[in-house]
């Protein structure tokens, strides 16, 4: 049973890193921009596509294709921005039926061009590694390694740059930062691009692991706002401890309880940690 | 009226007079099938042998009932699984479309759906699904529309019962079944658990979200339990992902399947030890062995111009390529385009001779012969050719 519960802690972890990319895409556009994008889910999905044309139809080498396919989802969202999200900034209900008009679009037309029955890739990086009665996929591992890399160095970059500096003065008060000399419009449109591509880059990281199906974008933008909100939405860490704790205690409480409800399991707990700290684990309480 | 009014006139009238004639002539077959989606598998397949069988009868100039030479209409919605959506659709082909003949649904979820709706045309239309669910009604009073082109999976017929007892033979103790939380799910729950305890073999059910493609987690739990088989659920969707994930890590190495294509286990034959699963046909055997199944598969590429789908083709024996010559051969013995009741008696006395050799039992329900493929480690393919009594 230790070596169960070890194992499911350690794939928990992984599993829930990757809702911790698409959590981070959300704190970064909620919290800096103020816009709601509901949509990244279908970011996320372009990039999982993308990735499934560039390897299997391109013949590109996996590695090489993930980097075109989170750009394809980055320019996604930079036209879905200059289009729609930036006549939403500040308004939830518009940015929320915006998504929704969205995900409608871009499920619709994979649906019509791939069709609703899954489609997977060819194995990219297959076998498992053993570490005692543990035994995790090399490919899980090394998508953790890269979801880690990624959202440290955003902290990083966010932290010790200039750009960083002016996206937080920005989510504090836009017209202070404006009159300090940031350029509001370019930083937004900087945000969303990053945002959608980071879910692009999730996909493309998905592809490797999974089937794709046109929907698989709606399941993670829900465990990405889960998780968002469970590290506290505005801190970018707080995004990736959201993910790795929810998808430890989907993992952890389907061991103890029956699978049908995995993620009930995630969602009761988060309720139970809003009645304490309605700003999330790491959320500023102020 | 100017002369030309009077040529366009009769130019018109004339078109109409013929088009309408035409019409007459055109027996229209309506078909709801999910063609994509995620339980999209048996659809997809048995639409395209329907279209194939259409091609081939038109293009031969068609059939002739009753002195009159008739063509086929295919009218095939793509319900994409969606009960809902299926509602619609039967409602357009029934009551706009006015097709008389439909096929479809395989799925169980969809069939509940539309039963109510459909069983308002008894003796007006004839149904021919695959869906499991069919059974609970098919030669019961008010469903005379009804007709099942699946086997049955329980009962000494039933290829269910043929396979889980090739299990008992084999000394299986314990099988773990992991099935998706939907109607599918519970259908195949209410027909293996206790198929499974009748036998002797000690049965454990997981159930796992819709959506689910993440199974580590249950898995590893199966895995503790140390089945000899894992037996996971009706559709390709997810077996992919089962199979994949219960491999690579090497939790579990045994499949056993009642539904579902051999896709899965080509896909992943280096990891598994056995991939035991049910197929109305092996194609790549039978190809070698049977003219009709060699012209059919050069017919599809020709038709559809790509490869054949050797993984999935097993699966379109339900409503499709046959079952569209059946139908026009009972409609000849019938003497009747227009009576569904009629071509049904027709359809329950006789057999038909084609890819399948096929079958009516005293309430409707289809027997046809079918194969059991044991693939092992490496591709390596043992083939039982089943022939029910």
């Amino acid at each position: 049973m230790l070596s169960l519960v070890a194992g499911q802690v350690l794939n928990g972890a992984i599993v829930g890193s990757m809702y911790g990319i698409i959590a981070l895409g959300i704190t970064l556009t909620f919290g800096i921009t103020g816009i709601v994008n509901f949509a990244l889910g279908e970011f996320m999905m372009i990039g999982a596509y993308a990735t499934f044309a560039l390897a299997e139809r391109g013949r590109l080498p996996y590695p090489v294709a993930v980097v075109p396919a989170a750009l394809i989802a980055a320019a996604a969202g930079y036209v879905c921005n200059k289009a729609f999200f930036r006549f939403t900034r500040g308004n939830l209900v518009n940015g929320l039926l915006v998504s929704i008009g969205l995900i409608s679009v871009f499920e619709s037309a994979v649906l019509w061009y791939w069709s609703a029955t899954p489609i997977e890739m060819h194995f990219v990086l297959p076998g498992a590694l053993r570490l005692g009665d543990v035994s995790l996929p090399k490919m899980k591992l090394v998508v953790f390694a890269v979801i880690v890399v990624v959202i440290a160095l955003t902290y990083a970059a966010l932290a010790g740059t200039w750009l960083g500096r002016a996206s937080f003065a920005y989510a504090q008060n836009a017209e202070a930062a404006t009159l300090m000399g940031v350029h509001t419009e370019r930083l937004v449109t900087a945000v969303m691009l990053y945002s959608t591509g980071l879910a692009g880059l999730g996909g493309a990281l998905y592809a490797s692991l999974y089937s794709l199906e046109p929907s698989l974008g709606g399941v993670y933008v829900l465990k990405g706002m889960e998780a968002a909100i469970l590290g506290g939405i505005g801190s970018l860490m707080g995004s990736l401890w959201g993910g790795v704790i929810l998808g430890v205690i989907e993992a952890v409480g389907s061991i103890f309880l029956p699978t049908a409800f995995r993620d009930a399991y995630g969602l009761a707990v988060l309720v139970a940690i809003l009645l304490f700290r309605p700003a999330g684990l790491f959320g500023d309480e102020s | 009226m100017k002369r030309t009014d009077v040529i366009v006139a009769s130019l018109l009238a004339g078109v109409l007079a013929v088009a309408s004639a035409e019409a007459q002539n055109v027996v229209k077959i309506g078909q709801i099938e999910a063609q994509t989606g995620a339980n999209a598998i048996y659809g997809w397949m048995s639409s395209q042998g329907t279209a194939l069988a259409v091609d081939e009868i038109n293009k031969a100039g068609g059939f002739s009932v009753g002195g009159k030479t008739y063509t086929l209409q295919l009218i095939a919605l793509d319900t994409r699984g969606e009960p809902k959506e299926a509602s619609v659709q039967l409602k357009r082909l029934i009551e706009v479309d006015g097709a008389k003949y439909i096929f479809g649904p395989f799925l169980s979820n969809v069939f509940l759906a539309i039963r109510p709706y459909a069983a308002e045309f008894n003796g007006k239309i004839l149904m021919w699904g695959g869906a499991t669910r069919i059974h609970d009604y098919v030669g019961t009073p008010g469903h005379e529309f009804l007709m099942r082109t699946w086997n049955w999976d329980a009962g000494p017929n039933g290829f269910g019962e043929l396979m889980v007892d090739q299990l008992v033979k084999q000394g299986v103790k314990k099988i773990a079944l992991l099935y998706q939380n939907d109607q599918g799910g519970k259908v195949m729950e209410d027909i293996y658990v206790g198929m499974f305890k009748h036998k002797g073999i000690e049965a454990r059910l997981d159930y796992f979200e819709p959506g689910t493609k993440d199974f580590s987690t249950v898995l590893a739990k199966i895995a503790a339990w140390k089945p000899d088989y894992l037996f996971p659920g009706y559709a390709d969707s997810y077996i992919y992902d089962i199979v994949r994930q219960a491999t690579e890590t090497g939790q579990l190495k045994k499949f056993f399947l009642v539904r579902g294509s051999l896709g899965p286990g080509l896909k992943n034959k280096d990891a598994l030890d056995e991939y035991v699963v049910y197929v109305p046909k092996y194609f790549e055997e039978a190809e070698k062995k049977d003219p009709k199944v060699q012209k059919f598969i050069k017919a599809y590429r020709d038709f559809y111009k790509r490869d054949f789908p050797y993984d999935q083709a097993p699966l379109c024996s339900s409503s499709c390529y046959d079952h569209v010559y059946m139908l026009v051969e009972a409609m000849k013995k019938a003497g009747t385009v227009d009576d569904p009741a009629a071509v049904k008696r027709a359809l329950m006395a006789m057999t038909y001779e084609g890819l399948w050799r096929l079958r009516f039992d005293d309430k409707g329900e289809e027997i046809f012969n079918f194969d059991v493929v044991r693939l092992k480690k490496g591709g390596a393919i043992e083939v039982s050719h089943i022939n029910p009594k």
